[in-house]
């Protein structure tokens, strides 16, 4: 018996079985793509219990659309190898969707396959390419790279209006990256740069380029860099009687930034996706709390929130169009308008790019704690 | 104006560290023409023995100035300890060897340290504790001096003073001199070559203890890796200064610092270095023995 003869066997079974069963009572199966093995393993299991838990709550409320949720997880191990052999694994199942994965390069070797399958995938994977290739059936749902420095030229121009804005790096590419984006992001939005230079990582005296940043008299001064080097920019900004407000980049969130900088901390802004406690939104913070009872640890990162609200914006398209027809649901999803998530308000463009970012502005409170200054939906 | 001054405050403050750290550079090159490469990372593990000593807690809460004058005191004479066991043990037997042993094995010896403090102190940013000393400032024009930077410059320049007064003025002094311009000699003159060398590698890291404990207390973070930048820009100091020279360390490393804060505040951050290093090529074209390194027969 050839392996196709056996496959439309099996396949003419399943179909008597269905039936057997009940069409009403089949189930919607939703497939989660993560590295539950590796080094991303935690990652993975978080995406993957984020995705369980919602969908038991749901079944637990009598389903969706009258139907239980049915999860199945395929581990790609944060590997493209793996990934491709997940994707063909899940269509085979019938997925709906396919929630993950973690890695981009997991995520970019499955898109095709997902894609020709007509399977909506949802990533928080960050690089450029995953919104590049012209795929319908893509919606990434965490931040790409270009969007905190969006973000942070939203917050600059537009939150605090400052009219003089320096910029200061170092030479990482990282830093060197985010603050060219930043300039040009600010530029964009109209904002007035009057000082951008570098800094080498590690001198620790920047008395020297902070006084010529004070001769130019900036009403703020932005960080790309280290917490090591911003905590002690901050300091010796004070030492210098700098009026300007210090605003520093996701590299600068580390306790260590308060110690370092000292009394000069408080009122330092840093700009990053906020960590799983510091959510600002209610449906965050029961998310959370349920997470924590249901296995009894945290969630690993952000990215286990920024998964489960693909997957809850998934939910909404099923509810909403009464259907699992992924044709309805991609339209749906590209259409769907200021999706409330648990990482903030977003919606999809035609590329499936997450339109309005998870990013905060917080600042840096006498005791060292952080508190959420802007967006004005995030600040309490 | 004020910004010049303030470059100016800027950089003598970076540069009285420098020119601690670079005195110990220069007094070793002085008696063993020995480029000791361990010297700056030596300097950094006073900062570490310092905060050590300053987050000890030992005295209460209000031990104070008593408790920084401890932290100064353990970490130079620490220092000093580590100074003279590294030369009896990776330098002395080496001294009749040819001289890239002994670079090699300074090489060496600043690796060892490294790593020692990473390991004791781990790798991560050691934070130095608020409010050790008082937080005053004082404004000059619209310029403005910290307590810290008055403490750093005048202690640097005391102690550079007391160094140049023991080397010219006290009979130790002369030995260390005499062994400088002629080891053999000064044997036959009955000078215990040896005990001028152990007292050499001594001084010189205990003052740069005092360099880099100042380093600590400034920034008021330490690290395990950042020996090498200021072991790297002392040892330039004492190059541009005039290596073997002890005022030609205090002048070089004064210099370097205000290369460094000029540089940045004119011309551009991102060529700070570039500038800086770029000066210490012209220099060394024009008096390829450093500013004050005329005399070459007498060189410390």
């Amino acid at each position: 018996m050839s392996r196709k003869r056996i496959v439309s066997v099996l396949g003419a079974l399943a179909l008597v079985l269905g039936v057997a069963v009940g069409f009403a009572a089949n189930p919607i199966v939703i497939g989660v793509q993560a590295p539950i093995t590796g080094q991303y393993a935690n990652e993975g299991q978080g995406i993957e219990k984020g995705v369980k838990l919602i969908s038991k709550q749901i079944n637990d409320q009598g389903g969706l659309l009258g139907r239980t949720i049915e999860v199945k997880t395929c581990d790609d191990a944060g590997q493209a190898s793996q990934a491709a052999i997940c994707a063909r694994q899940l269509v085979n199942d019938h997925v709906v969707a396919v929630i993950g994965t973690y890695t981009s390069g997991a995520a970019l070797a499955a898109e095709p396959i997902y894609a020709r399958a007509n399977v909506i995938q949802t990533s928080d994977g960050t690089s450029d390419k995953l919104t590049a290739g012209g795929y319908k059936t893509f919606f990434r749902n965490a931040p790409p790279n270009s969007a905190e420095a969006k973000f942070t030229a939203q917050y600059l121009v537009s939150g605090k209006h400052y009219q003089r804005i320096a910029v200061l790096s170092d030479h990482s590419s990282f830093a060197k990256g985010l603050s060219d984006a930043v300039i040009q992001a600010v530029k964009a939005d109209g904002g007035n740069v009057v000082y951008s230079g570098f800094i080498t990582a590690g001198s620790q005296d920047y008395t020297a380029v902070l006084t010529k940043i004070k001769s130019v008299n900036p009403d703020v001064l932005y960080f790309s860099g280290y917490y090591p080097d911003g905590g002690l920019i901050r300091a010796q900004m004070e030492q210098l009687n700098m009026n300007a407000a210090f605003v520093g980049g996701d590299a600068n969130q580390n306790v260590a930034f308060a110690k370092i900088a000292g009394n000069a901390a408080q009122g330092a802004i840093i700009i990053n996706v906020p960590s799983p406690e510091n959510l600002p939104y209610p449906a965050a913070k029961t998310f959370l709390a349920d997470y924590k009872a249901a296995y009894g640890q945290d969630p690993p990162s952000i990215y286990t929130f920024t998964n489960a609200d693909g997957f809850r914006a998934v939910i909404q398209a099923i509810k909403t169009t009464q259907s699992t027809d992924p044709t309805k649901l991609i339209d749906y999803l590209h259409n769907l308008k200021d999706f409330r998530g648990l990482t903030g308000t977003f919606s999809w463009d035609k590329n499936g790019e997450r339109i309005g970012s998870p990013f905060t502005a917080f600042e840096i409170q006498a005791d060292g704690s952080y508190k959420i200054v802007y967006p004005e939906s995030a600040a309490q | 104006m004020d910004v010049v001054l303030q470059q100016f405050i800027n950089g003598v403050t970076v540069g009285g560290f420098y020119a601690l750290i670079a005195l110990g550079y220069t007094m070793v090159y002085g008696v063993l023409k020995l480029i000791n490469f361990a010297h700056g990372d030596l300097c950094i593990l006073a900062a570490f023995i310092g905060l050590s000593v300053l987050t000890s807690g030992i005295g209460g809460a209000n031990a104070g100035a008593l408790l920084l004058a401890a932290a100064f005191l353990v970490a130079a004479v620490a220092i000093g300890i580590a100074g003279a066991v590294l030369e009896f043990t990776a330098y002395r037997p080496l001294r009749k060897a040819h001289r890239l042993s002994a670079v090699v094995s300074a090489l060496g010896a600043s690796m060892l340290i490294e790593n020692g403090i990473m390991l004791i102190w781990s790798p991560e940013v050691k934070v130095f504790p608020a409010n050790l000393l008082p937080d005053i400032s004082w404004k000059v024009g619209s310029a403005s001096i910290s307590f810290v930077q008055v403490m750093i410059i005048l202690g640097s320049l005391i102690l550079m003073a007391g160094l140049y007064f023991y080397v010219h003025h006290t009979r130790f002094g002369t030995a260390i001199r005499a062994s400088a311009i002629d080891q053999d000699a000064a044997r036959l003159m009955g000078i215990n070559v040896n005990r001028v060398i152990a007292s050499v590698f001594v001084l010189g890291p205990a003052l740069g203890a005092v360099g880099g404990l100042f380093v600590g207390l400034y920034y008021r973070e330490a690290y395990f890796n950042m020996g090498w930048i200021y072991g790297l820009n002392a040892f330039i100091a004492a190059i541009i200064g005039g290596i073997g020279n002890i005022p030609g360390a205090m002048l070089g490393g004064l210099l370097l610092g205000l290369f460094n804060a000029f540089a940045a505040g004119y011309v551009s951050s991102s060529w700070q270095e570039a500038i800086t290093f770029a000066l210490l090529i012209a220099i060394l074209l024009v008096r390829p023995t450093g500013i004050l390194g005329e005399r070459v027969a007498e060189k410390i």
